[in-house]
């Protein structure tokens, strides 16, 4: 009760200030008289009486002020004014408040716009309900590590005998999209194929109609899809019929049972525009391995215990499958499994940030420094006054903090601007994008961060300036040195900025480094004149005569074309759209099932797939048309690449060797080696070497594989020119498959390096705005250090210094401290650049040619940053500088 | 004299008003000379003390404050113990005697 009371008479009293002030002096006027009564019938004179009453209270005014101090209102009011005198001391000094508003403004903004990337990916849990429990399952093989798909046997399996969750399901990763026939001209709509329980997974209610029914996935029930918002609207015009509507997707129909609403977004880095039925067919062989497995855990059950009965399951099907490989069942939580890739890269431009806002603050620091000697004798005579130095104190804090948040108001909107323009230029292909803006959360941690640095940069200015030596500023005679300590945090402080910003940039020389050499890494096929595009054969497509036959009859006319010098298809796009992988079996190596899984590159190609795309063929022969002839059964062959030619034949020629790819089995068919080609990467730029094995399109078992396939042509001229010419020629054949990402070779490099060319940029940014500020700081305090010191340079040019020395006193004292920052900023980074080293590729954490490269850049542009000023002291005039006072 | 009553503790000067309007309700001046008078002089208390205990007693709710007539037929304002106030001087002076009796103690050891 006492607390309201408090509140509501300290409320009161400040509404109604003018009422409280003449209860006041109305009652400290009856004060006085009340003693001069007294004292007149003490026997004095009524004006001595009241004279000696007033002389005895000792001043109303400041009875007054101490009556007032005792409400908690009066601190409001002391902070309201402090408010307005820091507004004030700031609009005298334009300039200054630009300069620092601006540099502040782009460390705050920085570092709100990194904040809520990392709030929304890292932070924030996944926008289901009961987000912990969802989880992702995998397998890898014993004595391995990781978490790879898993096959339809081993789902199966789960599915029918685990205990420990509410639902299980599976996304097929195999595809990323439909081809969409029957509406216009045939396109490719990104979505995924699930299985039926993966809706109630995430619990999301749908916006219209159901999830899939559990009985929905069997073999042979009709196939039915889900909507995402987006599309009901850009596609059917929100129907509001849509329900039990059919669309054709990969030339089977499909009836629209649901409708999502636009926050259900998975998978989230190439979000769905619709979720398929997966049909679950009994397998035959446990691989192929290329489900993507989810569940939700019950309640109360743990994902250790989760994952221990999924191990178990795993091990019973290994024993089904004898052949198959030993894999260890292993889980993950949902939000690790998608942001992990992440959160590496995203903690270190975190820190990037974080130093860049320390070295704003410094610089703020320091200019503040610079003008709060100015103020020296304001605030001394103040002190004089009667102000308490915690006053000072609190009203220069108050100051800073209100330049602080005035920059930070800036910085938010420059924050807003910059998350948007990292949406839309960015690299796209990040976890939960959607959820990323400027929400409460992040107010708030900009308000914090605020009002953080408004007291750290005004701390140092605040407690320099009121140190209690009051005498020698209100002397006039003060000007030829300042306060030796104020001088020493400003060079302290200014060696700090200058280790911190060699830091950034040794990162950002690292990352450029590291760039260089993967975007020069070769890919191994000629980049020049190449168009790819990706062809998806509908259902209708049944039997390997008619896709081969498709093939064949396309290939050929395409060939045929004007302006094309070679045609293929593949399966698998350099540089990094890698489709499968497979284990294989050289003849010779034995069926031991605990030996470590050998794993090959896989695809199919064409025959003039290599010629299309330059590979070179160092031994054997490319494959060719006559290599099968229908209905014959003709020899299994396969062509290796150089890296499998020397892993696995070093000893003997591998042309005419025989392998076998999948699980080993003695019973697999074998595959005779015909040719062997240079190396070419299709798991990204920065993978090493590893073995690839190419199969003919058309090989038995493997034409039903070949119905999507990449188009790869080699043409004369411009690669683009030709792309109309082929969307005719396949219209022609059939008018329901769309010709979807049409890229040139040029293109699919660069978006393989997007990611890292986004990150090395960005920190080069953060390096040369931390380099700029630090120059500017370094130029800052030199300059004010040469006008302190015009007195003495006067009176050495005086005595008959040249002007080279006083150049060379001036940039020594600079140098000085650049020196010291190099070495603190050098040691820093040697320890801290190994947080980065999984960013790098090929280039060490202690690369000698970064460090010391940016160790020079740093000297030069600190040596002209010196140098400015220092040339203004030569100029000084010593008749001038000694009349000076 | 006058640099001894300065020194008095806060809560030591709070606890003699409240023993003095626990009389009778009184004003500024009267109080100070209550104290004053019963203390034979030792305690005399400035105005800068006062009435920032006053307002820090108003404040608390121990006091309630009313304009009346004085004896002159001036205007003046007049402090009265509330019930909460009785009871806060009377743990008050629970406590202070019970320190008193402690520090006696250990000076006389």
């Amino acid at each position: 009760m006492n607390i309201f009371r408090h509140l509501k008479t300290g409320l009161r009293e400040l509404l109604r200030r003018g009422k409280t002030e003449s209860e006041l002096n109305e009652e400290l006027n009856a004060y006085v008289q009340n003693a001069a009564d007294a004292k007149v019938q003490a026997g004095a004179t009524p004006e001595e009486a009241v004279r000696s009453a007033r002389l005895e209270m000792g001043g109303m005014e400041s009875v007054k002020h101490q009556v007032r101090a005792v409400g908690w209102e009066f601190a409001l009011e002391v902070f309201a004014q402090d408010v307005r005198y820091g507004l004030r001391m700031l609009l005298k000094a334009p300039v200054f408040t630009a300069v620092a508003v601006i540099t502040i403004a782009l460390g705050i903004g920085a570092n709100t716009a990194m904040f809520s990337l990392v709030d929304a990916i890292l932070l924030r849990p996944l926008p289901y309900p009961e987000p912990q429990r969802l989880t992702v399952a995998g397998t890898h093989q014993r004595g391995g590590s990781g978490m790879e798909l898993i096959s339809t046997a081993d789902f199966l399996a789960w599915r029918d005998h685990q205990q420990c969750f509410e639902q299980v399901a599976v996304l097929d990763r195999a595809g990323t999209s439909f081809a969409l026939s029957g509406m216009g001209q045939p396109e490719r709509i990104p979505g995924v194929r699930v299985s039926a329980n993966f809706f109630s997974i995430f619990a999301v209610a749908p916006l219209k109609g159901r999830g899939f029914r559990p009985e929905e996935d069997r073999p042979g029930t009709p196939g039915v899809v889900v909507i995402s918002e987006q599309f009901w609207r850009d596609h059917l015009g929100s129907d509001p019929e849509v329900l039990n509507r059919t669309l054709t997707l990969d030339g089977k129909q499909h009836t629209i049972v649901g409708v999502m609403p636009a926050v259900f977004r998975f998978p989230s880095r190439r979000p769905a525009s619709m979720w398929a039925i997966h049909t679950l067919n009994l397998p035959a062989a446990r691989p192929p391995y290329g489900l993507l497995a989810l569940g939700r855990l019950k309640q109360g059950i743990s994902l250790r215990q989760a994952e221990a009965e999924f191990n178990d399951i795993v091990a019973q099907v290994t024993a089904q499958y004898p052949s198959s490989a030993e894999l260890v069942g292993v889980m993950m939580p949902m939000k690790e499994w998608m942001v992990n890739d992440f959160s590496t890269a995203l903690l270190v431009l975190l820190v990037a940030i974080a130093l860049l806002l320390l070295i704003v603050i410094v610089n703020v620091a320091n200019l503040l420094l610079a003008r709060a000697t100015a103020r020296q004798s304001e605030v001394a005579l103040r002190m004089a006054l009667g102000a308490s130095r915690i006053r000072v104190v609190r009203q220069f804090l108050t100051e800073s903090t209100v330049l602080s948040l005035l920059g930070g108001f800036l910085g938010l909107l420059l924050a807003f601007a910059g998350v948007r323009a990292f949406l839309a230029f960015g690299p796209g292909q990040m976890p939960r994008l959607e959820e990323v803006g400027i929400n409460p959360g992040v107010l708030l941690f900009t308000f914090a961060v605020c009002v953080g640095s408004g007291i750290l940069f005004g701390l140092a200015p605040a407690l320099e300036t009121s140190r209690p030596s009051l005498s020698d500023p209100l002397k006039d005679t003060n000007r030829s040195s300042s306060s030796g300590s104020a001088h020493r945090t400003h060079r302290a402080l200014l060696v700090f900025e200058v280790a911190l910003a060699l830091l950034l940039m040794i990162g950002s020389g690292l990352l450029i480094r590291s760039f260089v050499r993967l975007s020069g890494v070769s890919p191994g096929v000629e980049t020049d004149h190449v168009i790819t595009a990706a062809i998806s054969l509908p259902n209708k497509y049944a039997d390997p005569p008619q896709i081969t036959q498709f093939w064949q009859q396309f290939l050929e006319k395409v060939r045929s074309l004007p302006g094309v010098m070679a045609v293929g298809t593949t399966m698998s796009l350099p540089p990094n759209l890698l489709a499968i992988t497979n284990p294989f079996t050289v003849e010779g190596q034995g069926y031991d099932r605990y030996r470590q899984l050998q794993l090959a590159e896989e695809m199919l190609v064409s025959p003039d797939y290599f010629r299309a795309l330059g590979i070179p063929l160092l031994k054997g022969r490319f494959f060719s048309p006559s290599d099968r002839v229908e209905g014959e059964k003709d020899p299994m062959i396969v062509i290796i690449n150089e890296t499998m030619a020397k892993q696995y034949f070093s000893a003997k020629d591998p042309i005419g060797s025989r392998i076998q790819t999948g699980d080993a089995d003695p019973k697999s068919p074998w595959e005779t080696i015909v040719g062997v080609v240079g190396d070419v990467k299709y798991s990204g730029l920065d993978s090493g070497p590893g073995p690839t094995i190419y199969v003919p399109y058309n090989e038995n078992g493997w034409v039903m594989w070949s119905r999507e396939m990449y188009l790869v042509v080699r043409s004369t001229g411009k690669a683009t020119d030709v792309v109309p010419a082929i969307r005719t020629q396949l219209a022609s054949m059939d008018s329901a498959i769309p010709l979807a990402q049409i890229r040139t070779m040029d293109e699919l490099l660069d978006e393989s390096l997007v990611q890292q060319r986004f990150r090395t940029w960005l920190i080069s940014g953060f390096a040369a705005l931390a380099l700029l500020l630090s120059a500017i700081g370094l130029y800052a305090l030199v300059s004010y250090s040469v006008s302190q010191r015009t007195r003495e340079i006067g009176v050495r040019v005086a005595l008959g210094a040249q002007r080279s020395n006083v150049l060379g006193m001036v940039l020594r004292e600079g140098l000085h401290l650049v020196t010291f920052g190099l070495l603190l900023g050098l040691v820093g980074a040697f320890s801290a650049t190994r947080m980065m080293r999984s960013l790098l590729y090929s280039t060490s954490a202690t690369d000698a040619l970064s460090f010391v490269a940016t160790s020079l850049t740093l000297v030069v542009v600190a040596l002209l940053a010196c140098y400015i000023p220092a040339r203004r002291a030569t100029k000084v005039d010593p008749i001038i500088a000694l009349r000076y006072e | 004299m006058g640099e001894k009553n300065a020194a008095l503790v806060q809560g030591t000067l709070d606890m003699l008003i409240l023993k003095t309007l626990a009389l009778e309700p009184m004003h500024a001046h009267g109080i100070g000379l209550r104290i004053e008078q019963i203390s034979r002089g030792v305690f005399q208390v400035n105005p800068g003390s006062l009435f920032p205990a006053f307002k820090r007693l108003e404040r608390a709710g121990w006091v309630n404050s009313e304009w009346r007539a004085t004896e002159n037929n001036r205007r003046a304002k007049y402090y009265v113990l509330t019930a909460g106030g009785r009871k806060q001087l009377k743990s008050e002076t629970r406590d202070w005697k019970t320190q008193s009796v402690a520090i006696a103690r250990i000076l006389e050891a």
